[in-house]
Parts: structure tokens; C-alpha cells; sequence
């Protein structure tokens, strides 16, 4: 009998609670709320990291661009043959790409110009150059292309206008998979050829040289080399990008760490309140359960099941609409204060990433305090001679 | 068997001043006896019933009750010792309002962790005794003072306790309820209850099941 859980006890923690039910429902109301915009927080950011970590990882070594006055231009292929010579490099290649404006979406999609035969950069382009069909003009575009196309009728093919104002058609062939929806959705893939006539860019110039090299710990050795050859090149390894990346990603993580610390200010003022003290009702209630015959610790049984019913279910609540609200609904809002940057402001899934940890550290942060800020109060009067509050 | 022995209670007031309750209290309380004990206001009375029932520790002297000296106790085994020896009832009830009658009754159980049959073995027989059981499901605040000290008495008895203190019964009572309350107190006598009742109703005087009537003056007894 002594081991056997009071059911008692329980019940009269929930009829406690049921007694006061505009407080508790108010309590639980803002203590999901909490939880929810504190998990939904840490999914989004958690989905994010791990695809800017997928995208970095997929980025080149180095890339060498041109740069007159400041500002990118294009770069001679022939610098190709001479990078090529350099020891330790495994590979370069020329790439043509650069973004096309849609004007009547308002959006921007990057195009990747591709050569059958060449060796491709990304595994990802493996497959885009098997979908392409050289013979004739025909790309394949990314998931959120495809959308922003298929709703102003592009469902075939697409017109790019050309800087000379001409119009230039495309056969839209398949669709873009990229290692990382953050990186594939506003691509598309075509022929360098196509894309040079888009950008009206000169056969011996590309966008940029991509740059591989064998030996990782020569990397830097690699790039300063070449930035001696060419002093008007700048030279780009891949740790300069993943730190602008993590750049983007801290500024708009700076907003999520603002609405962070509102969560949990606003969750600490319910605790402090709470801690605080119990109404001369509250008090009143314990000291008759003490005088009756109810042990210090029976009392605090009791309001722990309380606390626990109260922090637990909210704590269910908001992590389950949370997941609702990222993984199935997309996180509107909340997602554009990440993804703005890609610029195309199409839907593009998270990925599921849902790791113990953070679930653990919101329970952590919820359920202990709650019930912590629940039980003290009513130890301070449980302790006191039960004579002086029931007088 | 309820001894008091050299009982002083001093309380703190605002922290420096201190008031002393009780000066010097020697009691003896027999077996089965009903003593009622009578006074001014602020005499000392309801002090003498919390340090009996183990709510509050005397400044100095002993309260010892059936061998135990219950002013010595932790606070855990005070609490026991309420639960199974000791019927308050208190002035205002204390009963929780917005409970019900029969939850009311049934609090002092429920750490207790019983058999849902014996709760109700123990229910049914102080619904019975004190002529309650047709409010089992009324919330107390609901109910007349009467009703309401009537679940008061049988939350106090439903662990069929030894001894059994009542504060001021009657204050809120007219004369038949106030009768009424004194059939009980003979009821409980039958059953050879230990009853202290602290009161300065006239009614209480010179009554026939009164074994003892103890006067406190400013603390003392006269
Ligand atoms: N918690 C307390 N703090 C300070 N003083 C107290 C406290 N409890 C009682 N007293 C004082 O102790 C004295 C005795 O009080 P007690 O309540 O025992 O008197 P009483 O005889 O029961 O009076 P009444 O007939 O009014 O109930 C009073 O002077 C009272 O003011
Ligand atoms: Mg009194």
C-alpha cells in the first residue's frame, strides 16, 4: 500500500485545479504558448543550421572572381589553363551562372550554366546534366521556380528577355534536386551556351573559377598563389563563405534570440508571481489540510501533482503545435526572417530535424521551474505553525 | 489522558513586543471526561486547544497526551498524531468552501491512501451520526451555519479520534442548534470521547455531562 500511488492525492490536485479553472486555463494557455514559440524557435533554427551546414559543406574550395573597381566582373577562361599548373590543384572549373530577374514575380532566380562533358562541381549537377537535352535550348529548374513559372502559365517552356530586349525561349525539361532545398530551390540548370546568350556574356569569359583542391590543409597555400598570379582576382575559400553564411544566419538569428528572451521574460514573471506568494486563501487551504493531519510533504505532493499536470501538459501542447505549425504548416512568418535571403520568397520545407536535446532543454526550462515555483511557496507555508494562518 | 504542565505561550507581535498567552498553565484532562474551559475574550482559551492539538509549540513547559509528549513532536509526527487522535473543530469551521460536503469530510483520508471501501465505511457512519447525509453532494458554502458546523464535527470524527477539541461551538449558533450541538457533544461523551470545549456561552454552565468547568483569567487558571 505504501508504494501504491495515491490516486487520491492526484484527484484532489486536478479538483484543485478545476476549482480555480479561469487561472489554470489562463496559466496553461500562455505557459503552451511559451513553450510553442520557444520549440518553434529552435526547430526552425535547428532545420536552418543543418541546411546551411549541408550547404557550405557542397560550396567549392575556392572560387576566383574578377574584380575591377570594386566590382565583379567576368573572368578570361584562359586563366583556367594557368590555374590548372598550379601545384595542388586537382581541378578548376569555369562557371557560368548569375541571377535573372522575373519581373512580374518580383523574384530572382540564380541560373547555373552547365557543359555535357565537362567535370561537374556538384554531385547534384550530375543529374541535371542527365535531364538536359543539349540539342536544343532546355532547363531544368528548381522547386520554387517551378511554382512561380507554372503560376504566371510558363508550364512548358519560360521567355528570359535578353539585355538587348529579344526574348530568348527555354524548354523547361525536369526538375532540379539540389543536396539542400535552401540551395536547389530558386536554381535553374541550363547550357552554358543558353546561359551566355541570356546574359549576353562573350564564349571566352565565365562567371567565376571554381577551384578544387587535393589536399585540404593546402587550401590557403592554393589561394594565395593564385591571387599573386592575378592581383585583380579575388580569391575565395570556402571557410570565408561558411563565416559569411554564419553572418546571415547570426543577424537573423538575432531575431530569434529577441523573441527568445521575451518568451522567457514572459515565462519568468509568471514563475516570479507565482514564487511570490499565495493568496491569504491559498495559505488559509494549507494550513487546514496541516491541522487536519496532512504531513509537509503530503501538501507538497499535492501541489507538485498540480504543477506537474499544469507544466506538463503545457509543455505537450506547445511542442506538438509547434511541430505542427513548422513541419507541416511551413512556419508562415517565422520562416521569412530566415529564408528572405535566397530572395525568392517561395514556400521551401524544412527539413526534419528534431533532436532530443532541444526537446530536453524546454522541458527543462518549463516543466522543473513551474513546478519549482509551485511547491515553494507552499513549502513557506506548510512549515509555519498551521495555528497561525487558520486563526 | 491530556496533561499541561507549567504551560507559558509568548507570541511574537510586530517582531520585538511579545504577548504572553498563557502563564503558567497546569491542566489535567482525564480519560472520557468533558471539561469546558470559560473566559474573557483573549483569556488564553483557543491557545490552550492549538497546543493540545499540536499546532503550536508551548514557549516553555509540556503538553503530553496519552503518554506522548506532544510538544516535543517534529512536525511530521504532529501531523500524525492530529490525523489519528485528534477532532478539531475549529471556530470558523475551516471548512474549504468551494469543496463539497462529502469532500469536506473525507480531506483528513485522503493522504492516507485507503481502500475507496473504507473511505466510505468511514463517510457513511459521520453522515449518519451527525444528520448530514442528505447534503453529501452540496458545496459547503451553500450550506447554513448549522450545516456547516455539523460537516465540521464530522470531518473531525471520521478518523474516529480519542479526543476531541471544539472552539467557541456555539458562537455562530441560536438556541435549538446550539442545544443540538450539546445532544452531540453527549452522543460523543457515550462513546467515551476525551471533549475540551472552549466557550464563554452560558449555556455550558452547570450542564450535567460537563464533568469540569476550568475558568482562565488573563491566562491563568482562577
Ligand atoms: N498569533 C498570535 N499572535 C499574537 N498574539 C496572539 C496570537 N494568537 C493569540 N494571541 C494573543 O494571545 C491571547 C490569547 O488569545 P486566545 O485566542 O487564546 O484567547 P481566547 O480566550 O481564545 O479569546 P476568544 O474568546 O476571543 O477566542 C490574546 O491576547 C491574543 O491577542
Ligand atoms: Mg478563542
Amino acid at each position: 500500500m505504501r508504494n501504491k500511488i495515491n490516486l487520491y492525492v492526484i484527484e484532489y490536485a486536478i479538483n484543485s485545479l478545476l476549482r480555480q479553472k479561469y487561472k489554470t486555463f489562463f496559466v496553461t494557455f500562455i505557459l503552451s504558448i511559451l513553450v510553442f514559440l520557444l520549440s518553434s524557435l529552435f526547430f526552425i533554427t535547428n532545420s536552418i543550421k543543418y541546411e546551411l551546414k549541408s550547404t557550405v559543406d557542397s560550396l567549392p574550395e575556392i572560387t576566383v572572381q574578377k574584380i575591377k573597381a570594386g566590382r565583379h566582373y567576368d573572368i578570361d577562361i584562359s586563366v583556367l589553363d594557368e590555374i590548372l599548373q598550379i601545384t595542388g590543384v586537382e581541378s578548376a572549373v569555369a562557371r557560368v551562372w548569375g541571377y535573372y530577374y522575373f519581373e512580374n514575380a518580383g523574384v530572382n532566380f540564380s541560373i547555373v550554366g552547365l557543359d555535357e562533358y565537362e567535370e561537374q562541381y556538384k554531385n547534384s549537377f550530375v543529374e541535371a546534366v542527365k535531364g538536359l537535352d543539349f540539342s536544343k535550348p532546355s532547363m531544368v529548374v528548381g522547386e520554387g521556380v517551378k511554382k512561380i513559372m507554372d503560376k504566371n502559365y510558363y508550364r512548358e517552356y519560360f521567355n528570359f528577355i535578353k539585355p538587348d530586349g529579344t526574348l530568348k525561349r527555354v524548354d523547361i525539361g525536369g526538375l532540379f534536386k539540389g543536396e539542400t532545398e535552401l540551395e536547389s530551390n530558386d536554381v535553374i540548370v541550363m547550357s552554358k551556351e543558353s546561359v551566355r546568350e541570356i546574359f549576353d556574356m562573350e564564349e571566352s569569359k565565365a562567371t567565376d573559377i571554381v577551384v578544387r583542391v587535393a589536399n585540404f590543409n593546402e587550401v590557403a597555400k592554393v589561394a594565395s598563389k593564385i591571387k599573386l598570379l592575378y592581383p585583380d582576382s579575388r580569391v575565395i575559400t570556402k571557410d570565408d563563405l561558411k563565416i559569411s553564411y554564419q553572418n546571415i544566419f547570426d543577424y537573423k538569428s538575432g531575431l530569434f534570440l529577441a523573441l527568445f528572451v521575451v518568451s522567457l521574460f514572459t515565462f519568468f514573471i509568471i514563475v516570479y508571481d507565482k514564487a511570490s506568494g499565495l493568496s491569504s486563501e491559498q495559505k488559509r487551504e494549507i494550513g487546514i489540510l496541516k491541522a487536519i493531519g496532512w504531513r509537509v510533504n503530503d501538501v507538497l505532493r499535492e501541489k507538485f501533482y498540480e504543477g506537474f499536470i499544469v507544466s506538463f501538459f503545457s509543455y505537450m501542447m506547445g511542442i506538438i503545435l509547434a511541430l505542427a505549425f513548422v513541419y507541416i504548416l511551413k512556419a508562415p512568418l517565422l520562416q521569412n526572417i530566415f529564408t528572405g535571403y535566397s530572395q525568392l520568397k517561395t514556400s521551401f520545407n524544412l527539413p526534419f530535424v528534431l533532436d532530443v536535446q532541444t526537446l530536453a532543454l524546454i522541458f527543462f526550462l518549463s516543466v522543473p521551474i513551474y513546478i519549482a515555483a509551485t511547491i515553494i511557496p507552499s513549502w513557506r507555508s506548510a512549515t509555519l505553525e498551521a495555528d497561525e494562518v487558520i486563526r | 489522558m491530556i496533561e499541561l504542565k507549567e504551560i507559558i505561550k509568548e507570541y511574537q507581535v510586530n517582531g520585538i513586543d511579545t504577548v504572553m498567552a498563557l502563564r503558567g498553565i497546569n491542566l489535567y484532562v482525564r480519560s472520557g471526561e468533558l471539561v469546558v474551559l470559560k473566559g474573557a475574550s483573549g483569556s488564553g482559551k483557543s491557545t490552550i486547544l492549538s497546543l493540545i492539538a499540536a499546532l503550536s509549540k508551548p514557549t516553555s513547559g509540556e503538553v503530553i497526551v496519552n503518554g506522548d509528549r506532544i510538544s516535543k513532536l517534529p512536525d511530521n509526527f504532529a501531523s500524525d498524531f492530529r490525523r489519528h487522535s485528534i477532532g478539531f473543530v475549529f471556530q470558523k469551521y475551516n471548512l474549504i468552501p468551494t469543496l463539497s460536503v462529502k469532500e469536506n469530510i473525507i480531506l483528513p483520508l485522503v493522504p492516507m491512501n485507503l481502500e475507496t471501501r473504507d473511505i466510505e465505511d468511514k463517510l457513511s457512519r459521520v453522515l449518519k451520526m451527525f444528520h448530514i447525509e442528505h447534503k453529501e453532494n452540496q458545496l459547503v458554502k451553500n450550506l447554513s451555519g448549522g450545516e456547516q458546523q455539523r460537516v465540521a464535527i464530522a470531518r473531525a470524527n471520521i478518523n474516529n479520534p480519542q479526543i476531541i477539541l471544539a472552539d467557541e461551538p456555539t458562537a455562530n449558533l441560536d438556541e435549538k442548534l446550539s442545544l443540538h450541538f450539546i445532544d452531540i457533544l453527549k452522543e460523543l461523551k457515550a462513546e467515551g470521547k476525551t471533549i475540551v470545549v472552549a466557550t464563554h456561552d452560558p449555556l455550558f454552565f452547570g450542564l450535567n455531562i460537563v464533568d469540569r468547568e476550568i475558568e482562565i483569567y488573563q491566562g491563568s487558571i482562577v
